[in-house]
């Protein structure tokens, strides 16, 4: 029983991170058709943004505001300079943002060093849930998680911009000829891609090591994530999470961690072939 | 025989004639060092062949050519050490892990119906699930470090310097020219069909996803080949002969080269050995951030290529000469 208990928290915790990292691309991916490899990139500058800010004596709560500004803004100039003049052109689109995830990696190694730089969460203390002690870090992780991932599913059914999202994944051409600016939503939907990633990035960086080349895991692990589950939708994203976070920290109780990885990447191919459209399509 | 194809021939026969004279007056480890790069030029082929004929790009080819190198040392070191027989027997593994691997992830995603950039991410991926088993299981492939101790290649006799060369030069041609005289006529247009149109050359009777596959395994094969012939040459095996960094690498030889030509592959790995030892040198950052400006720069100023940037620029040039003299 306290193991079943710790190994859901554990998954749990892996499936919050992939939630908000994977949200973003889901979205572009549905919305634009497009495959930003640089997004991984955007979970590793939340991390650094958490390490300068906490070097600079700042406390990681600043760092959870900032980091997701501090990515938008990224997002929004990426958008603008790069994305923007290949939207369609996916496998471009590809090349350019792997390039630019490169640049990005190197300009990091090349400011902050190669060395992981030290990072620390905002409590240290653990609790008792369900007769297991468990960090409390883990815990605010996964609720907050859930509460960002609650308020976007707000945002997508309630607000005008959500509206207007939903519109123009279902049918980009209708939904520009009744009034709808189509580069607009790209371009915010875009940026809150990045910020969200940003922001899992500030989540993960106290459980990980800092490193410039972070980001690469859960770039790799998140589009399987919008494979398994389908591009575009929420709900889609939530099972891929669940699919992907699960069973890796299931497997990675029985087998060598990247053993696990490597089934559940494997696992994941063997879906596409029978469900392509993943498991809960837009 | 048309122009366009004489002119290739010229320029094949052109290059291999260089590299047949080459060891008459480089230097012991300059041809080494060629013969590794002709390898790599053969890996260069096997994706051209893939992402130049079909259209379809392939983010992960470094499995292929990480296969055939790790086939071949485990079989070599642990399976079967000292025996006679050892690199052949490491020949056929490393060629063979390749092909399957190709054949049982190509059917799942070709026939999934897996197209364009979803295919890139799906091959991506598969570089990432090899080089994580690379580096996970230890006691096979020998982690991180890798493994040391590939004997040199032996057919009978021990294969090395100028002989192993020689032969690697004879391999990259003969597979150039075969697959450039396997895919002069139905075959080739065929694909080229697919390209333009899959559904198209679909609703004409062709069984698409099955002409794919099978130049994907063959793509897949030749890679694995490149890389198995490798080791033998290098002595060890690494987990960054199956990393990202090198199946990114390899659509930058290709694009220099230009895509769809074969030996375009072949003289851009060339020439970009050439540059990532002058850049290399300036400091540890300097080839992945030129790599990554690479990629940029070509998306917005030469998608099709070096050849067929250059082909437009001087175009445009002898027009303005033309032009200004009239």
């Amino acid at each position: 029983m306290p193991d079943i208990v710790s190994l859901s928290l554990n998954a749990l915790t892996l499936m919050s991170i992939l939630m908000l990292v994977a949200l973003g691309l889901a979205i572009i991916y549905g919305l634009m058709g497009i495959i930003n490899l640089s997004h991984g990139e955007f979970v590793t500058i939340g991390a650094y943004t958490l390490f300068t800010v906490q070097a600079a004596g700042g406390s990681f709560w600043l760092a959870l505001v900032v980091a997701p500004v501090v990515g938008y803004l990224l997002g929004t100039v990426l958008e603008i300079t790069v994305i923007r003049r290949l939207y369609d052109r996916p496998i471009s689109t590809i090349l350019a943002t792997w390039g630019l995830s490169l640049i990005l990696q190197q300009a990091i190694i090349l400011a902050y060093g190669a060395a992981p730089r030290p990072v620390t969460a905002p409590f240290e203390a653990s609790v008792q849930v369900l007769g297991i002690t468990y960090p409390a870090y883990r815990l605010f992780l996964i609720v907050f998680a859930f509460a960002v991932m609650a308020g976007c599913v707000l945002v997508f059914r309630k607000t005008p911009f959500g509206l207007d999202v939903r519109a123009v994944i279902q049918n980009a051409g209708m939904a520009r000829a009744l009034g709808v600016n189509a580069e607009r939503v790209y371009r915010r939907a875009f940026a809150s891609g990045a910020a969200l990633a940003a922001l899992a990035g500030v989540l993960i960086a106290p459980l990980v090591a800092v490193t410039a080349l972070m980001g690469v895991n859960y770039l790799a692990r998140s589009f399987f994530v919008v494979l398994v589950g389908g591009a575009g939708s929420i709900p889609g994203v939530v099972a891929g999470s669940a699919f992907v976070g699960g069973l890796e920290s299931l497997l990675s109780t029985t087998v060598p961690i990247t053993v696990a990885q490597a089934s559940v990447l494997i696992l994941a191919v063997v879906i596409v072939r029978f469900r392509p459209q993943g498991l809960v399509p837009a | 025989m048309t122009q366009r194809e004489k002119t290739w021939l010229f320029i094949t026969l052109a290059i291999l004639a260089a590299l047949a004279l080459y060891p008459a007056f480089g230097s012991y480890s300059g041809v080494s060092g060629l013969r590794d790069i002709l390898l790599f030029a053969l890996f260069a082929v096997s994706l051209d062949l893939f992402w130049g004929r079909t259209g379809i790009l392939s983010f992960g080819h470094a499995t292929f050519f990480g296969a055939g190198a790790y086939g071949m040392a485990v079989m070599t070191i642990h399976l079967a050490p000292g025996a006679a027989w050892s690199s052949l027997a490491g020949l056929a593994f490393g060629v063979g892990l390749a092909g399957v691997i190709a054949l049982a992830v190509g059917y799942f995603v070709i026939f999934g119906g897996v197209r364009g950039a979803y295919f890139t991410i799906v091959t991506l991926a598969l570089t990432l699930i090899a080089q994580q088993i690379a580096i996970g299981w230890s006691s096979v492939t020998g982690g991180d470090a890798g493994l040391i101790g590939v004997p040199p290649l032996t057919l009978g006799l021990s294969i090395t310097g100028k002989v192993f060369y020689y032969l690697v030069v004879a391999v990259l041609f003969g597979i150039v020219l075969a697959l450039w005289a396997g895919l002069r006529g139905q075959r080739g247009l065929v694909l080229r069909a697919i390209e333009d149109d899959e559904r198209k050359a679909q609703t004409l009777g062709y069984n698409t996803p099955l002409h794919l596959l099978a130049v994907f395994v063959l793509s897949g094969l030749i890679a694995g080949l490149a890389g198995a012939l490798y080791v033998t040459g290098t002595g060890f095996v690494a987990p960054d002969m199956i990393a990202l960094l090198l199946s990114t690498e390899v659509i930058m030889w290709v694009a220099v080269g230009g895509r769809g030509s074969l030996i375009g592959a072949v003289a851009g790995t060339m020439i970009v050995w050439r540059l990532q030892q002058e850049v290399s040198t300036l400091s540890a950052s300097a080839w992945p951030l030129f790599i990554g400006a690479f990629f940029l720069a070509m998306v917005f100023f030469f998608p099709d290529g070096l050849p067929a940037a250059a082909q437009k620029l001087w175009t445009r040039w002898k027009g303005v000469k033309e032009g200004g003299a009239a």
